[in-house]
C-alpha cells in the first residue's frame, strides 16, 4: 500500500498554491503557444519579406534589361524590316535616337562580321581599334541568339568611367540580303549600381551581382570581407534562399536569375532586426507571466489574509473560552462569511452563559432548599426531648429548673430562628449552645460537666449557624456515663480556617468505628448519626470542599470532633 | 500581392499516396499559353498511376519558376520537368539540381548547350526550330506554286514579290528568333522574293496579336499578300483581327470560306493546336507546322521512366543527340493533307 502523504496546509497556503498553479500553468501553456506560434510566424516572414525583397530588386533589375532589350529588339527589327542599302539615313537615325532617348546608354553600334562599324555611333569618342577582337564580339558570334552581358570595364586607361557591353549576333538587310552582324550597346554601370542602391536590406545587408561564371559584377557592400563571405555562399548555394551569419549579422540570403542576362542577383537580407521583435515578444511575454504571478500572489495573499485573519482570531477567542473566560467578545474584520461566523459565535457564546448562569442560580436555590431542610430536621427533635425534660422538671415540681429550662429554650429558638439569617456570629453561636447546655445540664443534673474555651477574636465571625449544636448533643449523648462526664468546646483561629472542637470524655471510639463513620459521612452507609451527617453535609454545601469535620479519639479516655471552617468566606457563600 | 497559382495535380488518389512513389515535378513557363496547356494535359494524361506529379505554372515569371523549383526541392522531389521562363538562367537551375542529385529534363525552350553539359543528368526533349520556318516556308511556297520565277495568282499585285507580314514570337526567345530567320532563309535559299513589310514581336500571344494586328492592316493591309507568325496563338489573333477588318469574307455565299475569295489571305503558324487545325478546316487559316508535343510527351515520359527506373536510356527508341537532346520532328499540316 502506498503511503498516503497528507498535506497539512494553511488556507493562506492553499489559495496561494492553487491560484498560482494554475494561472502559471495556464499563462505558460499560452505564453508557449503563442511564442512558438509568433516566432514561426516571424521566420516564415523573415524568409518571405527577404524572399519579397530579393524579388523586388531583381523585378526592378529585370524592367531595366527589359527595357534595354525593348530598345534593342527595335533597332534590331528596324534593322530587319529596313535595307541598309535604301535607308542608311534612315537607320542611322533610329540608331541615334536611340541611344539618346536612353541616358545611361553610351554607344549603339552595328558591326559587321569584320568588325567594320555599320550603322550607330557613341556619346563618347570612339574607340574601337579592333572590334573583332573584342570580348563582346567574340562572344556574340559563340553563343547565337542571345544577349551577352559583359562584365563592367573601363572605356579607356584615362577614364574610369565604367561601361558594360551588351552584345548579339543579329541579322540585318543590306541590298536585299539578309546578312549577320554583331549589335553592341554600351551602358553606363552607374545606372545598374544606383538600381541595388535603392533597396533597404537592413544594417550590413547587401547585394551582390554573378555572372555565369560566379565572377562578381558588383557588390554593394564596401565591406570586403562580407563580400567575399557572401560569395563563397552564393558559389555554393547557387540558387534559392538560405540563412547565414557573416560578420556575425544573422541574414536571410535569395539568389534568383536575372533573365536574359545570365546573371544572378544575389540578396543579404539583414533578418537580425526582425529577430530583435521576437525577443522582445518573449521579455513582454516573461513580464506578463512574472507581473501575473505577482499580482496572482499579492490577490491570493490578500484573500487569504481575510480570511485566515479572522480564523485565527477566532481560534484564539475559542481558546480564552476554553479557558473559561465567557466574558470576551470576538470582535472580527475580514471576509463576510467569517464576521458572520464570528457574530454567530458571539451569540452562540452569550447563550452558553447565560445558560450557565441560569444553572448556577438553580444550583444555589437547591442548595438553600436543601440547607433550610436540613436545619428544619434539628429543632422537633430537641424541641421533643427538651420538653420531655421540662414535663420530667414538673412533674418533680423543680419549679425553677423549669424556668430556667423554658427561657433557655426561649433564647434558643431565637438563635435558631435568627431572623432567618443562616449565618450568624460566632459569640450567637456559642450562646447558642449555652442555652442548649443549660437545658441539657438540668435535664442530666450531675452526668456532665463542661466549659467552653473560646478565643475572643473569632467572636465577630460569622459561621453558619446549628454546626455545635448537633455536635454537642452527641458529646452528651455519647460521652455521659457512669461517672461525671467532661465536654469541652473550643474556638479558634488557625490559619486560613476558624476551628471548633467538641470534645468529651469517656470510653472513645474504635478505629473502625470511625472509619464507618467517615462512610457514614460520605453517605457510602446508611447509619444513625443524623446529627453528625447533617453537619458535615452543611459544611460541604456551604464552604465547599476546603471545610472538614475529623473525629479523633482516644479508648477510654475521649473523643474529639473538629470542625474546620475557612475564615476567608465570613458569610459563606454569598446569600 | 501573392499570386501564386499552384495546380498540385495529384494522380495518386487512388493507390494510397504510398510515399515510394517518385516524386515528379512539371514547371511550365505560363499555364496562359495555349500550345503548353495542351502539351501539360498530355504530359499529365500519360503519366501513370506509379509517379507523385505535381505541375506548377510560373505565369511567365523566372522568380515564380524559382521559387517553385526551390519548394520542390525541399519537398524531395525526384525528377523534374522544366519548360524555363528563361532559358539562359537554366544553367544556376542545373547547377543546384546537380548539387540536390535531382535529374532534369528540359522542353520546349532549350538551354544552352554548354548549360546542359553542367550536369549529367540534365536532358532535352524539343524539336528543332529551324526544321518548323523550313516547313512553314516550303508549305507557302507550294500555296504560291513553287516556281519563285513565275508565282500564282496569290501574288496579288503581281510584283514577283511576296509582301510579307511576320508576327515574331518573344524577342530574344531562341524560336522566336530561329523560326523567324529560319523562314525567310528558306524563302531565300530557294529563290523567292520575299518583302518583309513588318516583323511585329508579340510575344507569342493571341490577344496581342490581335491588337498589334489592328496597325499593321491599317499601314499594309493593302500590301499584304502572307502572314507568317511564329506559332498558332499569334496566327489566330491575327485571323480574327483580319475577319473583323474585312478579310475571308464568304463573297459567293456558298457557306464557306474560300481560298479563292479575294479577300482570302494565306496565314500560316506553328504547333498544331486543336484550335488551329479547327481554323484550317474551317478555311481560315492555311497551315500550320505542328510541333508534336504528343511525341514529345511520349519521350519525356519514356525517358522520365529509365530515369526513375534507373533503366539504360540508350535502350530507348529515341536517338540522343551529344547525350542530351531527343528531337521531334515538326510536322506540316494543311487542310486535306
Amino acid at each position: 500500500m502506498k503511503k498516503l502523504i497528507r498535506i497539512d496546509l494553511s488556507i493562506g497556503q492553499s489559495i496561494l498554491i492553487s491560484t498560482l498553479t494554475i494561472v502559471t500553468v495556464v499563462l505558460l501553456v499560452t505564453g508557449t503557444i503563442f511564442y512558438s506560434t509568433f516566432s514561426l510566424r516571424t521566420d516564415e516572414l523573415v524568409e518571405t519579406q527577404s524572399r519579397e525583397i530579393n524579388k523586388q530588386i531583381v523585378l526592378n533589375f529585370e524592367n531595366y534589361i527589359n527595357s534595354l532589350i525593348e530598345t534593342a529588339n527595335y533597332i534590331q527589327t528596324s534593322s530587319l524590316n529596313l535595307d541598309l542599302q535604301e535607308n542608311r539615313n534612315r537607320l542611322q537615325e533610329i540608331y541615334v535616337l536611340s541611344r539618346e532617348g536612353k541616358r545611361d546608354v553610351i554607344s549603339i553600334f552595328l558591326f559587321d562580321l569584320e568588325g567594320n562599324a555599320l550603322l550607330g555611333g557613341s556619346s563618347r569618342r570612339n574607340r574601337f581599334l579592333r572590334p573583332d577582337m573584342e570580348l563582346w564580339f567574340l562572344n556574340a558570334l559563340r553563343d547565337l541568339g542571345i544577349f551577352h552581358f559583359s562584365p563592367p570595364h573601363t572605356l579607356n586607361s584615362q577614364d574610369d568611367e565604367e561601361v558594360i557591353s551588351v552584345s548579339k549576333l543579329v541579322d540585318y538587310l543590306d541590298g536585299g540580303e539578309q546578312k549577320k552582324g554583331v549589335l553592341l550597346l554600351e551602358l553606363n554601370f552607374r545606372t545598374i549600381t544606383s538600381l541595388a542602391e535603392k533597396s533597404n536590406l537592413g544594417e550590413g545587408g547587401h547585394i551582390l551581382i554573378l555572372d555565369d561564371n560566379d565572377s562578381l559584377i558588383y557588390t554593394s557592400t564596401e565591406g570586403q570581407s562580407a563580400a567575399l563571405e557572401s560569395l563563397s555562399l552564393a558559389r555554393r548555394q547557387n540558387l534559392g534562399g538560405f540563412k547565414a551569419s557573416i560578420n556575425s549579422i544573422g541574414m536571410y540570403g535569395n539568389i534568383n536569375t536575372l533573365s536574359q542576362t545570365r546573371w544572378r542577383i544575389v540578396t543579404m537580407y539583414n533578418i537580425d532586426e526582425i529577430g530583435r521583435a521576437k525577443k522582445q515578444m518573449f521579455s513582454v511575454l516573461s513580464f506578463i507571466l512574472l507581473g501575473s504571478i505577482g499580482i496572482t500572489m499579492s490577490v491570493a495573499i490578500f484573500i487569504s489574509r481575510r480570511i485566515s485573519g479572522p480564523l485565527n482570531q477566532l481560534k484564539k477567542y475559542m481558546l480564552r473560552i476554553e479557558q473559561g473566560d465567557f466574558t470576551s467578545r470576538v470582535e472580527v474584520s475580514g471576509q463576510r462569511e467569517i464576521v458572520l461566523v464570528a457574530d454567530s459565535f458571539n451569540d452562540m457564546i452569550d447563550e452558553i452563559r447565560s445558560l450557565m448562569d441560569r444553572l448556577i442560580t438553580e444550583q444555589r436555590e437547591k442548595r438553600k432548599s436543601e440547607l433550610v431542610a436540613l436545619q428544619n430536621q434539628i429543632n422537633p427533635h430537641f424541641l421533643y426531648n427538651t420538653l420531655d425534660s421540662i414535663i420530667w422538671l414538673a412533674e418533680n415540681e423543680r419549679s425553677d429548673d423549669v424556668i430556667t429550662t423554658v427561657v433557655a429554650l426561649a433564647r434558643f429558638f431565637r438563635i435558631s430562628i435568627s431572623k432567618g439569617q443562616n449565618f450568624i456570629p460566632v459569640s450567637d453561636e456559642i450562646a447558642h449552645i449555652r442555652n442548649y447546655l443549660t437545658i441539657q445540664s438540668i435535664r442530666y443534673t450531675g452526668k456532665f460537666e463542661y466549659h467552653f474555651e473560646i478565643n475572643h477574636e473569632i467572636l465577630g465571625n460569622k459561621v453558619m449557624k446549628l454546626i455545635l449544636q448537633p455536635l454537642v448533643e452527641n458529646a452528651i449523648y455519647h460521652g455521659v456515663g457512669e461517672e461525671t462526664g467532661l465536654i469541652t468546646i473550643r474556638g479558634y483561629r488557625e490559619g486560613e480556617f476558624i476551628i471548633f472542637e467538641v470534645e468529651n470524655t469517656g470510653y472513645g471510639i474504635p478505629e473502625e468505628k470511625i472509619a464507618q463513620l467517615y462512610r457514614i459521612l460520605n453517605g457510602e452507609e446508611e447509619g444513625q448519626s443524623v446529627g453528625l451527617k447533617n453537619v458535615y453535609q452543611r459544611l460541604k454545601l456551604y464552604y465547599g470542599d476546603e471545610a472538614d469535620l475529623v473525629i479523633s479519639s482516644e479508648l477510654d479516655e475521649m473523643t474529639n470532633v473538629r470542625v474546620l471552617i475557612p475564615a476567608a468566606v465570613p458569610g459563606g457563600v454569598k446569600q | 500581392m501573392r499570386k501564386i497559382l499552384i495546380l498540385p495535380i495529384l494522380l495518386a488518389v487512388l493507390s494510397g499516396c504510398s510515399s515510394h512513389k517518385p516524386r515528379v515535378a512539371l514547371f511550365l513557363y505560363n499555364g496562359e499559353d495555349l500550345f503548353m496547356q495542351s502539351f501539360a494535359d498530355k504530359i499529365v494524361a500519360m503519366a501513370g498511376m506509379d509517379i507523385e506529379l505535381s505541375v506548377f505554372d510560373a505565369q511567365n515569371s523566372q522568380l515564380l519558376q524559382n521559387e517553385h523549383i526551390e519548394n520542390q526541392i525541399k519537398e524531395g522531389c525526384d525528377l523534374m520537368l522544366i519548360n524555363p521562363v528563361d532559358r539562359l538562367g537554366a544553367y544556376s537551375v542545373i547547377r543546384r539540381l546537380k548539387s540536390e542529385n535531382i535529374p532534369v529534363i528540359y522542353f520546349n525552350r532549350e538551354p544552352l548547350f554548354k548549360d546542359l553539359l553542367l550536369w549529367e543528368k540534365t536532358w532535352y526533349v524539343g524539336a528543332k526550330a529551324n526544321q518548323s520556318g523550313q516547313m512553314q516556308a516550303e508549305l507557302v511556297m507550294e500555296l504560291f506554286g513553287n516556281d519563285p520565277g513565275n508565282l500564282n495568282r496569290y501574288d496579288r499585285n503581281g510584283d514577283g514579290r511576296i509582301q510579307t507580314v511576320i508576327l515574331k514570337g518573344e524577342q530574344g526567345h531562341q524560336d522566336a528568333e530561329i523560326r523567324t530567320s529560319e523562314v525567310v532563309r528558306s524563302f531565300r535559299l530557294m529563290g523567292f522574293d520575299l518583302d518583309i513589310l513588318i516583323t511585329e514581336v508579340a510575344n507569342w500571344d493571341k490577344d496581342e496579336a490581335y491588337e498589334k494586328m489592328d496597325d499593321i492592316i491599317k499601314t499594309y493591309g493593302h500590301d499584304m499578300e502572307l502572314v507568317l507568325a511564329n506559332n498558332d496563338a499569334m496566327a489566330l489573333g491575327a485571323i480574327r483581327r483580319m475577319r473583323q477588318k474585312g478579310m475571308f469574307k464568304d463573297s459567293n455565299g456558298n457557306g464557306r470560306v474560300d481560298m479563292d475569295d479575294d479577300s482570302w489571305i494565306p496565314v500560316l503558324g506553328i504547333d498544331g493546336l486543336e484550335q488551329a487545325v479547327q481554323m484550317i478546316e474551317e478555311g481560315y487559316l492555311y497551315g500550320t507546322v505542328i510541333n508534336d508535343s504528343l511525341s514529345m510527351a511520349r519521350a519525356m515520359r519514356d525517358l522520365s521512366e529509365a530515369i526513375l527506373n534507373g533503366r539504360n536510356i540508350y535502350d530507348l527508341p529515341y536517338r540522343i543527340e551529344d547525350n542530351k537532346y531527343i528531337w521531334i520532328d515538326y510536322q506540316a499540316f494543311i487542310k486535306n493533307h
